[in-house]
């Protein structure tokens, strides 16, 4: 532990080095902005950003991309809560208690719990890089695609605690998701489906354009119709940024603790990641947490719960990374491209052939949160003031985000009109009281749950026991089954509380 | 009259002339960033030549060349975004063997006729690995596991060499299954974690993990020897007529004009010349002498659907 100590010493001193340092601003910054922007995903930002480290020294490099990944797990949040557009996948589980607190007029106090969220994430994070990198990539591989199957079903049963209004909807919008998600051609035997012979088709639909049609377009959409006469949002006036105090923070220690072990694990195994961590953690928040009845209504720990799980999933995806050189996700893919084309090759051997390179990564990932915690700050105040632009204005501002974020993504026009489509379908949902979360959490985590059921057959000779009597894969489906099950349960037992709500 | 027409004709004749001036600066090629389909997911040996030859790239055509990764059903969902684009020279694709292995099946989906080759970037010996802490240590440990228990072998996707191979040995009596894993993070996992017995892959590709101890190869699928692992048999030393060597080569889609498909592969030759990409196949543990240069690609690609679909049709049942 000394040892460690020593290392990470060495690693904060390499860290000061001027070159470190601009990496380290250049890419909290820039991560930040491109999660802000809807369309554009932080995996695609990383990507834009590697070619600029062919020129650069290797650290520098890692630092630049890994401050990209941890303040772009952030940025998302600020669109969501604002303007309920996330600005990433993972930020959808904001919308319900990030949003609805900003709506009741306390957006800077939804935006301090995020960023209080964010950095805590990214402490715990950092720390169980650090201290645990080696024994939990160990645990990580013992993960398969059954556990990963599991995983992504308990991410579905989110629905039912997000479902709200009524769950037939819910379900009617998940199903649709997953539908949506099964055009193209399919992933393990190559056969086309629902392409009507259209090549674009064969191409599939993208979750991308359906989160940010069905969201930031729709939404635009909505407010049009009411002719853009929205109210200011209420108590505006008070726009002083509130971190919470620790007190506050730790009433609610139950929820860090349990969306931090869900963010790490989640980001530990390859093929989950920060999206399903989030998602996961709103889910288990809605099973487990004191305060389940009220959530989607405004409370902190539905908004801590999934920031500190997206966050904390960071430092679990460098840790198969670097111990194992296997990425577990796009950003850790783009990151690995770095590190081969600067000829690390990382693995077990990059602790003793490399140390100094790693520790000054687990230097800058501390430096990032706390970087990242500051800008967060300093950005909400001038943030939170476009909520009072004309409503017109800021939805121009949206929609365009929007598009050229999402050509940006893929220099696809196709993208721009399937915005265009779900915009619509978005608004339809909207007006008809059907909720577009399960519709967003279908096309995200249909593909992955599907993948990962055939492989499990395919790999365990068609044996379907075999995800309840692999032992994690069984635990989290019992989870999945009780959280599937509650609702009805706790219905007949009392008397519904069927406040709608169309998140 | 005469006037009339002058006065008409001089300044159409004057737009035309400024007009094609326009067009031909409009048509000068590339003036806008190439999309680089990358059929597999990011990391694995298709992502990482084509992230090495866009940077190269990028130096000779002055736009860049963004990486697009379009994972699934062996490369074919990738391929279809070629296919879906404009054959205007501003999308390129790479593809791999694993992919290419499709037209060996009956009704191929993918076809010959449907793309232009630009060249040959990369060519490899696949290999059969397992993990450092298997019981089984060499071939013949395999072979004698596999005579009396099922082996699963971590696989890129159905019908491709991966899957061939696989079957070529289960009609030899092994019972050797294949498990599909398109994302190389969970391909590597499978294997290093135990959840498969033997991974098919290229060498370079997983580096990091045989140079760490993680992985060993136990046979290499090639026609000569193998430098980097002179220990390690391969499958024709050991009497398997079945190679089907790893190639990644760049596409663009049939009907290209054939200038811009000149343009596009003499730019890929020079930089497959350079010192740079040289020192990337070392790394790869690839054929020094892999660039095809375009106009021989079809017939060596020919050459390698002969033998596949020979392989095939001496494996009995077709699963």
């Amino acid at each position: 532990m000394i040892e460690v100590a020593r290392h990470l010493a060495g690693g904060f001193v390499d860290l000061l080095q001027a070159a470190n340092l601009l990496a380290l601003g250049v890419g909290l910054v820039v991560g930040m902005l491109v999660a802000v922007l809807p369309g554009l995903t932080l995996v695609m930002g990383v990507v834009l950003a590697l070619p600029f480290t062919y020129g650069m020294p290797v650290t520098p490099s890692i630092i630049l991309l890994t401050a990209m990944y941890i303040s772009g797990t952030y940025g998302g949040a600020i669109t969501s809560i604002l303007f309920r557009i996330p600005g990433e996948p993972m930020d959808v589980p904001l919308l319900w208690d990030g949003w609805s607190m900003a709506h009741a007029g306390e957006p800077a106090r939804a935006l301090g719990w995020t960023l209080f969220a964010a950095l805590t994430g990214g402490l715990i994070t950092a720390t169980v890089m650090v201290t645990l990198a080696v024994p939990f990539a160990k645990v990580a591989l013992t993960f398969d695609s059954p556990e990963y199957f599991s995983i992504v079903l308990f991410g579905f049963t989110s629905v039912v605690t997000l479902g709200g209004g009524s769950l037939a909807n819910a379900l009617i919008s998940l199903f649709l998701g997953m539908l949506i998600a099964t055009v193209g051609v399919d992933e393990i035997y190559g056969v086309d489906r629902f392409t009507l012979g259209i090549d674009m088709m064969r191409d599939g639909i993208g979750y991308l354009p359906v989160m940010v049609g069905a969201y930031g377009v729709g939404e635009v959409l909505v407010r049009l119709e009411q002719g853009f006469a929205s109210a200011p949002m209420a108590g505006g006036g008070a726009i002083k940024t509130r971190i919470p105090s620790l007190a506050e923070a730790w009433k609610i220690r139950g929820t860090f603790a349990r969306s931090s072990l869900v963010g790490v694990i989640c980001g530990i195994i390859p093929g989950a990641g920060a999206t399903i961590a989030s998602f996961v953690a709103y889910g288990v928040e809605g099973q487990y947490g004191p305060r389940r009845r009220e959530l989607g209504k405004g409370i902190p720990e539905g908004i801590v719960a999934p920031q500190v799980a997206s966050t904390a999933s960071v430092g679990g995806h460098m840790v198969p990374l670097l111990t194992l050189g296997i990425p577990g996700s796009g950003a850790t893919a783009v990151i690995l491209g770095a590190f081969l084309l600067h000829g690390v090759q990382p693995g077990p051997q990059i602790f003793t052939t490399q140390s100094a390179l790693v520790y000054a990564i687990f230097a800058s990932t501390f430096a990032a949160v706390i970087g990242m915690g500051l800008l967060g700050y300093f950005a909400i105040r001038p943030l939170v003031k476009v909520l009072f632009l004309p409503e017109a204005i800021v939805s121009v501002f949206v929609i365009m985000f929007c598009l050229v974020g999402a050509y940006s993504e893929h220099n696809n026009l196709t993208d721009l009109w399937m915005i265009v489509v779900f915009g619509v379908v978005g608004y339809l949902f909207e007006r008809y009281r059907f909720p577009i979360a399960p519709m967003v959490l279908g096309c995200i985590l249909g593909p992955i749950a599907e993948t990962s059921f055939l492989t499990s057959m395919i790999s365990y000779q068609n044996d379907w026991t075999i995800f309840f009597t692999r032992p994690v894969s069984g635990v989290v489906l019992a989870l999945a089954a009780v959280a599937l099950l509650l609702p009805f349960y706790s219905r007949l037992r009392r008397k519904p509380d069927l406040a709608a709500k169309t998140p | 009259m005469r006037a009339c027409i002058r006065a008409v004709a001089l300044p159409a004749l004057a737009f035309v002339a400024w007009y094609s001036g326009i067009t031909t600066a409009q048509d000068k090629y590339p003036s806008r960033p190439i999309e680089f389909v990358v059929p597999w997911g990011p990391g694995g040996g298709a992502d990482q030549v084509a992230r090495k030859l866009g940077q190269l790239l990028e130096a000779e055509l002055k736009v860049s060349l963004p990486v697009i990764n379009v994972a699934g059903a062996t490369g074919q969902t990738g391929h279809a975004k070629l296919i879906s684009a404009n054959a205007d020279g501003y999308t390129i694709e790479v593809m791999t063997g694993d992919t290419f292995a499709l037209l060996a099946e009956p009704n191929p989906k993918i076809k010959l006729a449907d793309f232009t080759p630009l060249g040959i970037l990369i060519q490899q010996a696949s290999a059969f690995f397992v993990a450092e802490n298997s019981a089984m240590k060499t071939w013949a440990d395999v072979e004698a596991a596999a005579r009396t228990r099922a082996l699963k072998v971590a696989v890129t996707g159905f019908s491709s060499p991966d899957d061939i191979t696989v079957n070529y040995f289960a009609a030899r009596g092994l019972k050797l299954s294949s498990v599909p894993y398109a994302k190389p993070g969970e391909r590597y996992t499978s294997i290093v974690g135990g959840h498969a017995d033997l991974l098919y892959e290229q060498a370079g590709d997983v580096r990091s993990l045989v140079d760490s101890k993680q992985i060993r190869p136990v046979i290499f699928f090639y026609g000569g020897k193998v430098n980097d692992f002179p220990g390690i048999p391969t499958s024709t030393s050991l009497g398997h007529n079945i190679t089907l060597p790893q190639f990644r080569v760049v596409l663009v889609k049939a009907g290209t004009d054939p200038a811009r498909v000149k343009l596009l592969s003499d730019a890929i030759a020079r930089a497959a010349q350079t010192a740079d990409f040289k020192a990337y196949l070392k790394e790869q543990y690839a054929d020094e002498a892999s660039f095809v240069p375009a106009q021989e690609v079809l017939p060596y690609m020919q050459r390698w659907l002969e033998e596949a679909k020979k392989v095939m049709a001496a494996i009995p049942v077709k699963k």
